[in-house]
C-alpha cells in the first residue's frame, strides 16, 4: 500500500533505470577507492617527506650525527636488529603486556562502569575510592609495584591496567547514565526485563561513549608501558630503549621511539576499524 | 443498567513533580478519563498542560502522587505489551536495523526466530515498509520512522495504542498519509487509540471523543464527542464547526458550549 516509499534497487524495472543504477553503484565504489588512496598516498607522502627532511639534517652545521643520527643510519642500524629477530621479540612481548592489561582494564571498567552507573548504592560505595584512585598517575605507582612484584609480567600488566581502567570505567558511566529515558521507556513497554534491557538497550546505547573511552585507553596503554618497562625489564620495545640509553646508542632509541609512534597508530587505526566492521550504524550515522 | 468496563480507567489524577527549585510544581490536577475497549480517544491542549504526564501514568512510566489508574480493572504499576507507545521520535533503536526494531518485543517474549520473522514481516507489510527491513533507522525519513514505531508496538499485539504526538514532527502531506493509515490500521486491529496532539484539525479527523485539557494546573476542561462518519470531510460545514467549537474550548473564549 503506502505510497511514500521510495524504491531502490529495480525502480520501476526499465533497462535504463537499472543501467543508470549499475553505473552509479560503479562511480561511487571508484569515488570511495580514490579517496582511500589519496588519503594513503598522502599518509605516505607526509612521512617520507619528514624522513627526507630529517636525512638533510647531516648536512646542517653543528648537528652532531651520534646525537641525533639520520635515518639512514637508523635505518641501516635496525635491519640486522629485525633479522636477528630482537625487534620483532621485543614488540611482541610489549604487545602481550599492553594488550593483555589492557584486555582486563577493558572488561572490568565495563562491568564496573554499569554497575556504577545503574545501581546508586555501589556508586556511592566506591564513588571517593574510584574517584581518588584516578587521579592518582599510573607511572607513580611504578617504584612500588617493582619493589612488591618486581620485574615479573604480572606486574606489568596490573600497572597497564590500572591505568586504561580508568578511562573506559568513567566513559562507561557517563554513557550508561545518560542513555535516553526514551530508549528505557521504549524497552519496557516492549516487555524487556532488566537483563535484556541491559544487554540489548543500554549497552548499544552508551556504545559510542564506552568506545571513546576504550580508545583513550589504548594510547594510555602505551604510556604505562613504557613506564613499566623503563623501570626493570629484560625485553621489550621500552627496555630496548632504556638499554640503547645505557650503551650511548642513540640510533637504538631512535628506534623505539618509531616502533611505539607506529604502534600506537596502528592500534588506533585498528580499532576504528574494527568499529566500523562491527558497528555498522555507529559509524555510518555519524 | 451497566454499561461495558472501560478498557482503561483514571480517577482523580494527580502529578506534583519537583520544580528546579524544590518546590511542588503541579503537572496534573484530579484528572479523569475513561477509554473503552476500540475506543479512539484524541487528548488536546496547550504546551504543558499534563497530556504526557496523563499518557505516562497510563504506560506505567509514572506513578500519580494521588489517584488510581486501572487497566481492565487491574491497578497499573509498571508498563507491559498490552499497551503499546508510539514516542514523538527518536524511539526507534538506533543500533537495530528496521526488521530487528520490529522483532524487538517478540523477541523480548521469548518468541522464535521464524515466527519472530513472520510476524516482522507481516507488520512491516501493513505499514508499506517491508523494503526497508534492513536499513537503519537513520538512513529512512521521519514518516518512514514513525511507520516503523507504529509496526514496532502493533506487532506485540497490544490492546490500546498510547501515542504521543506522534505525527508532529513529520511535514504536512506526509502527516495526512500517517493519518488515513492510521486510522485504517485502527479499524482493521480494532484497538483503542489514546493520542496526543496539538493539532485541532487532527483531532476532529481522528477521534470519536476529544479530550480538552487546560495548564496551570493541567486539568480537564472538557470532553466533545464527534459523531462524524469515517472517512472525515475536512472540508464539511460540520468538520468546521467543530473546530471552531474545540478552539473556543482550547482557548477559553467564553463557556458557550454549542
Ligand atoms: N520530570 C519532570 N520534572 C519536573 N516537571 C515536569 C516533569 N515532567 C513534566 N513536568 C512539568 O509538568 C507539566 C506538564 O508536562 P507535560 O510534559 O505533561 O506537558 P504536555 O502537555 O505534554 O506539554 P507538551 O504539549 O509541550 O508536550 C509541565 O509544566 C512540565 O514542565
Ligand atoms: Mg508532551
Amino acid at each position: 500500500m503506502s505510497s511514500a516509499t521510495p524504491e531502490t534497487a529495480m525502480a520501476g524495472g526499465d533497462a535504463h533505470a537499472r543501467e543508470l543504477e549499475t553505473r552509479f553503484r560503479l562511480a561511487l565504489k571508484a569515488q570511495k577507492r580514490r579517496a582511500v588512496m589519496m588519503r594513503v598516498g598522502l599518509n605516505i607522502a607526509g612521512i617520507v617527506l619528514a624522513i627526507v627532511l630529517w636525512e638533510v639534517t647531516r648536512f646542517l652545521p653543528g648537528v652532531n650525527e651520534v646525537l641525533f643520527p639520520p635515518p639512514s643510519i637508523v635505518i641501516a642500524e635496525a635491519i640486522p636488529m629485525i633479522a636477528s629477530g630482537e625487534i620483532p621479540n621485543n614488540i611482541l612481548v610489549s604487545l602481550k603486556r599492553a594488550g593483555g592489561g589492557f584486555v582486563i582494564a577493558a572488561l572490568l571498567a565495563v562491568v564496573v562502569g554499569v554497575l556504577t552507573a545503574r545501581l546508586p548504592v555501589f556508586n556511592f560505595l566506591t564513588e571517593p575510592l574510584l574517584h581518588g584512585s584516578r587521579s592518582l598517575p599510573a607511572i607513580a605507582l611504578v617504584p612500588l609495584s617493582v619493589l612488591w612484584f618486581g620485574i615479573g609480567e604480572a606486574a606489568k600488566i596490573a600497572l597497564v591496567c590500572w591505568g586504561a581502567f580508568f578511562p573506559i570505567w568513567v566513559n562507561t558511566f557517563i554513557g550508561v547514565r545518560d542513555v535516553h529515558p526514551i530508549y528505557l521507556r521504549s524497552a519496557a513497554c516492549l516487555g524487556a526485563g532488566r537483563v535484556q534491557t541491559l544487554l540489548w538497550v543500554v549497552l548499544p546505547a552508551a556504545l559510542p561513549m564506552i568506545l571513546a573511552g576504550l580508545r583513550q585507553s589504548i594510547a594510555i596503554s602505551l604510556i604505562v608501558l613504557v613506564a613499566a618497562e623503563l623501570s626493570g625489564a629484560t625485553a621489550g620495545v621500552a627496555y630496548m630503549m632504556s638499554m640503547g640509553h645505557q650503551l650511548f646508542r642513540v640510533d637504538v632509541m631512535f628506534i623505539g621511539l618509531f616502533l611505539l609512534a607506529a604502534l600506537g597508530f596502528l592500534a588506533d587505526r585498528l580499532f576504528v576499524a574494527l568499529t566500523r566492521k562491527l558497528f555498522p550504524w555507529y559509524a555510518s550515522s555519524h | 443498567m451497566s454499561p461495558a468496563p472501560p478498557l482503561i480507567e483514571a480517577s482523580s489524577v494527580t502529578q506534583i513533580f519537583a520544580a528546579s527549585d524544590g518546590e511542588p510544581s503541579w503537572a496534573l490536577k484530579n484528572a479523569s478519563l475513561a477509554v473503552a475497549p476500540g475506543e479512539f480517544v484524541c487528548i488536546i491542549g496547550p504546551s504543558g498542560c499534563g497530556k504526557s504526564t496523563l499518557l505516562h501514568m497510563i504506560a506505567g512510566f509514572l506513578t500519580p502522587t494521588e489517584g488510581s489508574l486501572r487497566f481492565r480493572g487491574r491497578p497499573i504499576e509498571a508498563p507491559g505489551p498490552e499497551r503499546g507507545v508510539v514516542f514523538q521520535e527518536y524511539a526507534l533503536f538506533a543500533w537495530m536495523t528496521v526488521r530487528q526494531n520490529v522483532e524487538f518485543g517478540l523477541k523480548m517474549r521469548g518468541i522464535g526466530k521464524a515466527e519472530r520473522r513472520d510476524k516482522a514481516r507481516r507488520f512491516l507489510d501493513v505499514v508499506g515498509l517491508a523494503k526497508m527491513a534492513d536499513r537503519y533507522p537513520h538512513e529512512l525519513s521521519g514518516g518512514m520512522r514513525q511507520r516503523v514505531a507504529v509496526a514496532r508496538a502493533l506487532v506485540n499485539e497490544p490492546e490500546v495504542l498510547l501515542m504521543d504526538e506522534p505525527f508532529a514532527a513529520v511535514d504536512a502531506i506526509t502527516r495526512a498519509t500517517l493519518q488515513d493509515e492510521l486510522l485504517r490500521l485502527w479499524q482493521e486491529f480494532r484497538i483503542s487509540v489514546v493520542f496526543i496532539t496539538h493539532n485541532i484539525d487532527e483531532a476532529i479527523f481522528l477521534g470519536e471523543r476529544i479530550v480538552v485539557m487546560s495548564a496551570h494546573p493541567g486539568t480537564i476542561r472538557s470532553e466533545v464527542r464527534i459523531d462524524l462518519p469515517y472517512p472525515r470531510d475536512r472540508g464539511s460545514a460540520e468538520f468546521a464547526r467543530l473546530y471552531a467549537r474545540i478552539g473556543a474550548e482550547l482557548y477559553g473564549k467564553g463557556k458557550e458550549t454549542r
